[in-house]
């Protein structure tokens, strides 16, 4: 079981109560945060968690924003502490810190943290991680989907002091807006990020003044322990065993080859054991999923198929094992890239472990979902407002189905919990028209409970000239699906030039290596770019699925006439649909 | 002498009340209708015995909309948007309920994707034309709207959303003209008149929803002025709106989706009245039932408003309602252990049926209810006035049960599971307040609903806060809200202006223009006397993306003006963020002006210094669970007896028909003039 440094035992209501104050604190740190921001990736997209920390750097508290970060939040935390020390951190100091070689997932997560004092000691810290657009490097809006090291991808800050007693650290500050290509909106969104810590800050110490500092921090670890035992009865429920499951990344934009990620998941007991060590070498490219983005995927897939009920915290994690190998594709090795191995192979990594899951649990998994974010960049000078911008933009993928529902349509793949941007939006910052943006008719995985749908969207250039990058997975392979069912679309990006007939892949038009991951190709005013993201995986044989929820896909538009012959063997013209 | 009534259709009960010119009140319950609502006002007007001839107006705060959304009873909608668009309402923000979760899908729009049809047009973000909406492409919608209504049964509605016509609503306009002119039995409703605002899918989602209430709204309206006229009753009637305004029934039928919240708005309307008679002008309000707790804002004594309203997670309606937050806690929430062990209270609901164990028709789950049975905060012959006799002996069973899979005797199981009820309560609290930026330490908490008042002093005293108040009647606060509404219009102009290039000119032109167009509406609603106007700008930071809405002081509109407005709002960042960004461009985005018509406030008669009993004497004494001091013999009073300006020190209850109120030790109660009763909330006293 799990150490214990316990004062007091505290009743079980006011663990409850204490559990859902630590959730609200972080709640209401994330509201301030949306409202204030100023990337779209930010403000509409919620690419950002918010958490607290006891002083050992364990996750104690979070909420419902994005789940990329809460895995691997503890690790980030814990290097801070080790590096810098408790004894660094005074009332109003507040560290940043992006450093994937130092527990973070990849550049553009930046994590600021400030310690709460209680009589003029510290109790904790609150803290949160979120996606800074655009942070310098090689690429406009630092996805450089050809990097082969770390230092192309951007500006690496160690843990380092930003704000010392309130005060801005001016130099460091001047480091950091002189590295970016966009300055003004990363001001903008380190303020909001910062001035959220005193929206939580203000109200740990309320708690700290109803509790007392003993029995908050009893809570926290009581907290701890109550997660980690619910985490072992799950897996205690799941039949001992070795499990096994693979999947691929099609390429890393270097090479066109592709990387397998290779699991031998062993439940033994209320204890898991998700051993990587087969997988591929890592890449040369920036595919590469740091130790921490692989640690946080294994939890997130057994978070998605366990109780709801579990609050979420480093407890949870305790009970699950980790053994990867440095140097390969889920532990990268400095100075390798990794800025899309928390994009892309982070979803994969998750829906690897959930395959392997169904071998225990078959009733509580999904078939593979689309899994790629379809990352896109852009960056130009904006023809009417005349400054500088760059601008992160992701599309949803199809889930994959379950034993009991359809997989839903365009979500976030699981890894975050992003909105998209509203086309109004976009179009009102960015030169850009937007000229559709549907659903990709047959995109699912046939299934008894089909894949959910991928979406469409298309991008007409209305500029001069944007600089645009991109890094998405899933073009060659697809969301496989799971019992029987059938694998969901491919994704894709291409683009058709004035006077084209068609659109062509970026390889074709371009001679970029990669028709996925390529960066820094100028499209100019006229062109038009299309981004297909994938559709989810079927769950169990498409012919047991009821005939009209096939009859209704059909009448939808969900299912094609077409695919329900072949893969439903339903007729419609026969059944009179 | 004339009466006027409110009148308040829930799920379960037809509310009225009703006030004479001499501050007289009637009251009225009777058991709702949902088959025909009308049926029940008719019933409950019946009943309170008032001549059709001394009446003098109606208004009614009603859950019809709300019902045919949750219910899912609406008109079929066909989905009218610009070409390329039509999946935005089954794409919709592409994020997640849950994060950790296979379980959940998502959220069905209320329109069938085969009735989501795109007509070509298109407009820029500066409203200009890209591509013309032409003769040819509206017929051809026409085509397809008629291959669509082939089967479709029942009532239909017209919904269009076109991007960008929050800029420019030209295009929008048109295919409206069109769509009347050839499907002229089919009700049309605009996205740009509905919510102007951006954020295509938002937009769409708020005007889908009016149309699927739209059918269901004209009928009701109709119902109920026949009802009327045939009863004799020839006086004006008024429906309660989302926002807290009330408007003439004949111009609610136009956007029946800012109707969404009409029975939910009253209550609120009757806490922040009760609160001022209180003399408190910042009031959390708290109604309480059988299966949900809403809970609403008051601020500097005025109700908070949200454009955030969501039918479920994830399918919003963008119009202006009172800012309300709804969670499942009320008499009838389950009690229940998690796998890992800790006890939960709801968000499942025992309902009325078969209700609590205590109700004894079958419920074999431990509810709120029978935990306030059990710790003698509940008067089992008195329940509902006596209506329902309460079984003690069974609730004590199942709170032995609950308690021996905790570890726990029966008193303390029954005082964790109102425990954890308050908690959820008073987070509810927290949300709304502290996403706002204000301190609930600083509110007073007005109770009401059948259990508001047994449990507000607990989160009260959770929350820091240091008065509860309960109004008079507090189980008919909804209809007396309808009762004293007034008459309130709001007008949006939505145009985009840097805080470095604004033309105080066009932006003064405007607000007249919509202060104008108000004043006429409330004239045609007949209110005369002097109305209330307020204005209001919503910004942001240029970068930002939600704005924040800063009053503008009322005069012409000057730079000088709109220079001490833009300073407003730095300050206001400072006060809700901890800082402001000084010298930063803003961008404003909204203009809004309100325009309130004060009716004169209802008076309620003064009350006699000596209740019934002389000297507010308990009517008997029980025994009742307290955390801090286990059981305590208490003075059961009847509020009837309470005289004005009677005070007493806790621990005691109040009882009165419809409600129950609980009084801690070392907290204090107080009756005012108007028979308003305050709870003192005492030092770190709490359970």
């Amino acid at each position: 079981m799990a150490t214990q440094t316990r004062t007091e035992q505290i009743d079980p209501v006011t663990l409850s109560v204490i559990n859902n104050a630590f959730v609200n604190v972080c709640r209401e740190m994330g509201t301030a945060m949306m409202r204030t921001s100023y990337s779209p990736i930010f403000n509409e997209g919620l690419d950002f968690s918010c958490m607290l920390f006891n002083l050992r750097g364990d996750l104690i508290g979070q909420a419902e924003f994005c789940p990329t970060m809460l895995g691997s939040c503890q690790y980030a935390m814990k290097w801070m502490l080790d590096e810098v020390g408790l004894d660094a951190f005074g009332p109003g100091d507040v560290y940043i810190h992006n450093d994937p070689y130092r527990g973070q997932c990849h550049m553009p997560e930046h994590l600021v943290v400030q310690a709460v004092f209680h009589e003029g000691k510290p109790w904790g810290f609150v803290g949160n991680i979120a996606h800074v657009g655009e942070i310098g490097g090689m690429a406009p809006g630092s996805f450089a989907a050809d990097a082969t090291e770390v230092y192309q991808e951007g500006l690496r800050l160690p843990p380092v002091k930003i704000m010392a007693g309130g005060e801005y650290v001016k130099d460091i500050w001047r480091i950091l807006l002189a590295n970016h290509r966009t300055p003004k909106t990363s001001w903008g969104d380190y303020h909001a990020m910062i001035g959220s810590l005193h929206v939580a800050e203000a109200r740990v110490q309320e708690l700290l003044t109803t509790y007392g500092a003993e029995t908050l921090t009893a809570a926290s670890d009581q907290l701890l322990d109550y997660s980690e035992r619910f985490m072992r009865a799950e897996i205690a429920e799941m039949p001992d065993g070795v499990y096994y499951a693979q999947d691929q990344m099609e390429d890393d934009g270097i090479t066109r080859r592709p990387y397998w990620m290779r699991l031998r998941l062993t439940i033994r007991g209320d204890e898991a054991i998700c051993d990587w060590t087969d997988s591929d070498d890592q890449a040369k490219g920036p595919i590469n999923a740091t130790f921490v983005v692989t640690a946080a995927s294994c939890y997130s897939g057994f978070l998605h198929v366990v109780s709801d009920d579990i609050p979420i915290n480093s407890g949870a994690y305790r009970p699950i094992r980790l053994v990867t190998r440095p140097g390969s594709l889920v532990n990268v090795k400095h100075p390798g890239p990794s800025v899309g191995g928390n994009t892309e192979t982070h979803p994969h990594i998750q829906n690897v472990v959930v395959r392997a899951l169904a071998g225990a649990v078959p009733d509580r998994v999904a078939a593979s979902e689309g899994a790629s974010s379809c990352n896109f960049l852009f960056g130009g000078f904006h023809p009417e407002y005349g400054d500088y911008y760059t601008n992160y933009h992701i599309e949803g993928s199809g889930w994959g189905g379950t034993i009991d529902h359809d997989g839903s349509n365009v979500l976030c793949p699981n890894n975050g919990n992003c909105r998209n941007t509203p086309v109004e939006i976009l179009e009102t910052k960015y030169p850009f028209v937007v000229e559709e943006y549907r659903l990709r008719e047959d995109s699912a995985g046939p299934g008894r409970w089909r894949g959910g749908l991928a979406s469409s969207r298309t991008f007409r250039v209305t500029a001069p000239e944007i600089i645009v990058n991109a890094l998405f997975d899933r073009t060659r392979t697809h969301g496989p699906g799971i019992f029987g069912g059938g694998p969901g679309a491919s994704s894709g990006i291409f683009i058709q030039r004035p006077g084209d007939e068609a659109f062509r892949s970026f390889s074709e038009t371009f001679g970029t290596v990669s028709d996925s991951k390529f960066t820094r190709v100028p499209v100019t005013a006229g062109d038009r770019i299309r981004l297909d993201s994938a559709g989810g995986g079927g769950f169990g044989d498409p012919l047991q699925r009821p005939r009209d929820l096939v009859a209704e896909d059909v009448r939808q538009g969900f299912v094609s006439p077409a695919a329900a012959r072949d893969h439903y063997g339903y007729d419609p013209d026969e059944e009179g649909a | 002498m004339p009466v006027r009534l409110g009148i308040d259709t829930g799920g379960t009960f037809t509310d009225l009340i009703g006030i004479d010119e001499g501050g007289a009140l009637v009251v009225a319950k009777t058991p709702s209708t949902p088959a025909r609502p009308v049926d029940a006002i008719m019933h409950a007007i019946a009943r309170s015995e008032v001549e059709s001839e001394a009446l003098e107006a109606i208004s009614i705060g009603t859950t019809v909309a709300t019902n045919a959304l949750l219910q899912r009873t609406g008109a079929t909608v066909i989905y009218v948007t610009t070409a390329g668009f039509e999946d935005v309402p089954y794409i919709q923000r592409m994020n997640r309920k849950h994060h950790f979760s296979l379980k959940w899908s998502k959220p069905l729009p209320l329109v069938e994707r085969r009735n989501c049809l795109g007509v070509a047009e298109r407009l820029d973000f500066h409203g200009a034309t890209l591509i013309p909406l032409t003769d040819e492409a509206l017929a051809d919608l026409a085509a397809r709207i008629e291959a669509r209504l082939v089967d479709a049964s029942g009532d239909v509605a017209f919904a269009v959303c076109l991007l960008f016509s929050y800029v420019n609503p030209a295009h929008e306009l048109r295919v409206r003209d069109f769509l009347e002119a050839r499907f002229p039995a089919i009700p049309v409703s605009l996205s740009h008149q509905v919510a102007p605002i951006w954020r295509e899918y938002e937009r769409g989602s708020t005007v889908i929803a009016d149309g699927y209430v739209k059918p269901i709204m004209e009928r009701y309206i109709a119902d109920a002025g026949a009802a009327f006229a045939r009863a004799g009753m020839d006086v004006p009637w008024s429906l309660m709106k989302s926002n807290g305004g009330k408007t003439p029934a004949d111009a609610a039928e136009a956007e029946p989706v800012k109707f969404l919240l009409s029975g939910l708005a009253g209550g609120i309307i009757a806490g922040h009245y009760f609160g001022q008679l209180a003399g408190a002008t910042n009031l959390v309000t708290l109604d309480m039932g059988g299966t949900s707790c809403d809970v609403g804002l008051v601020r500097d004594g005025k109700i908070s408003h949200s454009t955030n309203f969501e039918i479920e997670w994830g399918l919003p309606v963008a119009t202006p309602t009172i800012d309300l937050t709804t969670i499942g806690a009320g008499g009838g929430s389950i009690a229940w252990i998690d796998k890992g062990g800790l006890l939960r209270v709801g968000p499942q609901s025992a309902g009325a049926d078969p209700g609590p164990v205590c109700y004894d028709a079958g419920g074999d789950q431990v509810t709120v209810t029978d935990a306030n049975l059990v710790l003698g905060r509940l008067n089992p012959a008195y329940f509902l006035g006596g209506t329902i006799g309460l079984d003690v002996a069974k609730a004590e069973r199942a709170l032995d049960a609950l308690g021996e899979r905790l570890g726990l005797g029966r008193m303390e199981a029954a005082r964790a599971v109102i425990d954890i009820a308050n908690e959820n309560m008073a987070n509810a609290i927290r949300v709304l307040s502290i996403d706002r930026g204000l301190d609930p330490r600083e509110y007073a908490l007005v109770a009401f609903g059948g259990a508001g008042p047994l449990h507000a002093a607990d989160i009260a005293a959770k929350m820091g806060m240091r008065q509860v108040i309960v109004p008079v009647y507090p189980g008919l606060t909804s209809a007396f809200g309808a009762l004293i509404a007034e008459p309130k219009i709001s007008q949006v102009w939505s145009k985009h202006f840097r805080s470095d290039a604004i033309d105080a000119h066009t932006v003064g032109a405007h607000f007249a223009a919509m202060t104008d167009a108000a004043l006429a509406q409330l004239r045609r609603e007949r209110f005369m006397a002097e109305p209330e106007i307020e204005r209001s700008v919503s910004m942001r930071y240029w970068g930002q993306n939600y704005e924040q809405d800063v009053p503008m002081p009322p005069g012409e509109v000057t730079p000088d003006l709109l220079a001490e407005t833009l300073d407003a709002f730095h300050r206001l960042h400072e006060q809700f963020y901890g800082y402001a960004i000084g010298g930063e461009t803003i961008e404003l985005i909204r203009f809004n002006v309100t325009v309130s018509g004060h009716t004169g406030a209802v008076s309620l008669p003064a009350m006699s210094s000596n209740g019934r009993r002389p000297g507010g004497q308990p009517s008997s004494e029980r025994e009742v669970y307290f955390q801090t001091h286990g059981l305590l013999a208490t003075p059961i009073y009847r509020r009837d007896d309470l005289p004005a300006g009677f005070p007493a020190p806790g621990p005691l209850i109040v009882e009165e028909v419809s409600s129950t109120t609980l009084v801690h030790p070392g907290h204090r109660l107080d009756v005012g003039s108007s028979g308003v009763m305050t709870v003192t909330v005492g030092d770190g006293v709490s359970g």
